[in-house]
């Protein structure tokens, strides 16, 4: 049988993955939009580190309860709530004495070191950790599917309800502020949607391609020079491309998936680069 | 010229200013009514920005009162070095998001929105930009874009945040006409914020004094505060007033203390 029609008759195995990652890679597409524009690229790298640590937890929750292993609410709900609390917190404290990077870098170097640690902990899970941190997105369970479904589909409502609050206090805080717009509210809805977004997508992902998910079709976009409206299309699109693209390739050339999908997402930067090159 | 009502617009009264608890500045006393051109100035740090702040609201009090006799429309201009320059929007959607407190959530922009920002971009003299990106504009194309922000929330008050820095002479000076202009209607009050006197002293009709390190706040009509001892209080040293060319320009006296 030929590569292709071998592929075809696994759908069994690649679908649900696949399908995850095409959502995954939309969704964060989308959000990485903001994420580079408000200069919070180090951000979304902490929080992937925080929602690692909360699977960590809920790895080691479940292995000293006994509870049944691989409870995928469980471990989500823990990733989540550590990475929305992280997304609130680090939006909420600007020390004065500190830059932002340092807070930022604190909590990311923390949370890298607890990971550590609770993996040297783990008795039974620390293979599986591996592979959510640097990216497996082998075998995918429905449930795992249907939570980022839900997520995106979140996400998607609030940014499209709130479009023009989210970019205005993103773009422009100081005025926002002085016009009497709650700041604040709109901030926090978006590091609620980003804190949502990185754990789901990075339980099925792998937190590596999750990081480059977030940065690299954004960043594309943006050296596009496209108009504001169309960086959220176009950089979708190639989170879209990058996750299955990467999907897909690891699948035919046999190389570990998360990899491969952060090396597709950056080859997206090469048109826009070029373009900059030549202006 | 239309004649402006004399209700206040907003009010600080006995007010004590300030971040986390620390007051920079108490006692401050500060009446804005309609058709006003008062400018804040003093030097770097000095408290200027914190004393606009606190009178849109933006800031709490820390102590004493902001009197609002009813609800009021405002228009912001930031330093133009606060807003990034990297994101890709045009000067029309720059301008748009004025628009969006009056909107509320939930309602997108219609025609007659982007009428008004159409026709804030011609008051300032740049409606042949709207499609430019922002990033692309100059400084004074990048500050007038802001001033149209500003004027398509049809604000009673316009709040204008040091338009000035940074630029060169004739920008500075287009710039200063183009508020000139807009409160020439008579309607529009105009509160800015400068760390240079010479750059205001044409244009406004009260001067705020403001200089937290010395404890300074004060307040008067140009003339009064264009004197030698008001000046001599805020700069620390001599100053004198000349006109040039039917401009008046303000000068440290070289050597001189008090």
């Amino acid at each position: 049988m030929s590569g292709l029609g071998s592929f075809l008759a696994a759908r069994e195995i690649w679908q649900t993955p696949l399908v995850a990652s095409v959502m995954a890679g939309a969704l964060l597409g989308f959000l990485g939009v903001y994420v580079v524009l408000r200069r919070t690229v180090f951000v979304s790298a902490a929080l992937t580190q925080l929602s690692t640590v909360g699977l960590v937890v809920g790895l080691f929750l479940e292995e000293r309860l006994h509870e049944v292993p691989e409870h995928v609410h469980h471990q989500l709900g823990m990733a989540m709530g550590f990475a929305v609390a992280g997304a609130l917190l680090l939006g909420a404290l600007r020390p004065r004495r500190l830059p932002a990077e340092a807070t930022v870098g604190a909590a990311w170097v923390a949370a890298s070191a607890a990971v550590v640690l609770g993996i040297s902990r783990l008795m039974h899970a620390s293979h599986d950790l591996g592979g959510m941190v640097f990216g497996n997105a082998v075998a995918v369970p429905d449930d795992e599917l249907w939570m980022i479904g839900g997520v995106a589909l979140l996400c998607a409502a609030l940014h499209l309800a709130f479009a023009k609050e989210i970019a205005f206090a993103s773009f422009d805080p100081e005025t926002a502020t002085a016009l009497g717009m709650r700041v604040r509210l709109w901030d926090a809805v978006l590091s609620l949607t980003v804190g949502l977004a990185i754990p789901a997508s990075a339980r099925a992902l792998g937190a590596l391609p999750v990081f480059a998910l977030l940065t690299l079709p954004a960043s594309a976009a943006l050296l596009l020079g496209l108009r504001f409206r169309t960086v959220f299309v176009v950089a979708t699109l190639l989170g879209v491309v990058a996750a299955a693209g990467g999907y897909l390739a690891s699948w035919f050339a046999e190389t570990p998936t998360g990899a491969t999908m952060v090396l597709v997402a950056a080859l997206a930067l090469v048109p826009g680069a070029l373009r900059r090159a030549k202006a | 010229m239309a004649t402006p009502p004399t209700t206040t617009l907003v009010a600080l009264r006995g007010a004590a200013i300030g971040y986390g608890g620390r007051p920079l500045l108490t006692g401050v006393e500060l009446l804005v009514s309609p058709g006003d051109f008062l400018a804040m100035v003093g030097p770097n740090g000095g408290g200027k920005t914190t004393v606009l702040r606190s009178l849109l609201g933006a800031l709490p009090l820390l102590a004493g009162q902001r009197e609002l006799p009813r609800p009021l429309r405002v228009g912001y201009v930031p330093q133009r070095d606060h807003v990034d320059a990297i994101w890709p929007l045009t000067a029309g959607e720059v301008v748009l998001m004025g628009r969006t407190p009056g909107l509320g959530p939930l309602r997108r922009p219609r025609e007659a929105d982007h009428r008004l920002v159409a026709a804030a971009l011609q008051r300032v003299g740049i409606g042949e930009l709207a499609a430019r990106r922002y990033g692309d504009l100059s400084g004074g194309q990048r500050q007038r874009t802001l001033i149209a922000r500003a004027l398509a929330a049809e604000p009673e008050l316009l709040a204008v945040d040091e338009p000035t820095n940074g630029m060169d002479p004739a920008a500075e000076l287009a710039t200063m006409d183009v508020l000139r202009d807009l409160h020439a209607g008579g309607v529009l009050a105009v509160v800015m914020v400068s760390h240079r006197l010479d750059a205001v002293a044409n244009y406004a009709h009260t001067l705020a004094f403001v200089d937290h390190e010395r404890g300074l706040f004060r307040v008067g009509s140009l003339d009064e505060m264009l004197r030698p001892e008001p000046l001599s209080t805020l700069y620390g040293r001599a100053v004198e007033v000349r006109e040039v060319g039917g401009r008046r320009l303000v000068q440290p006296v070289f050597g001189e203390r008090p």
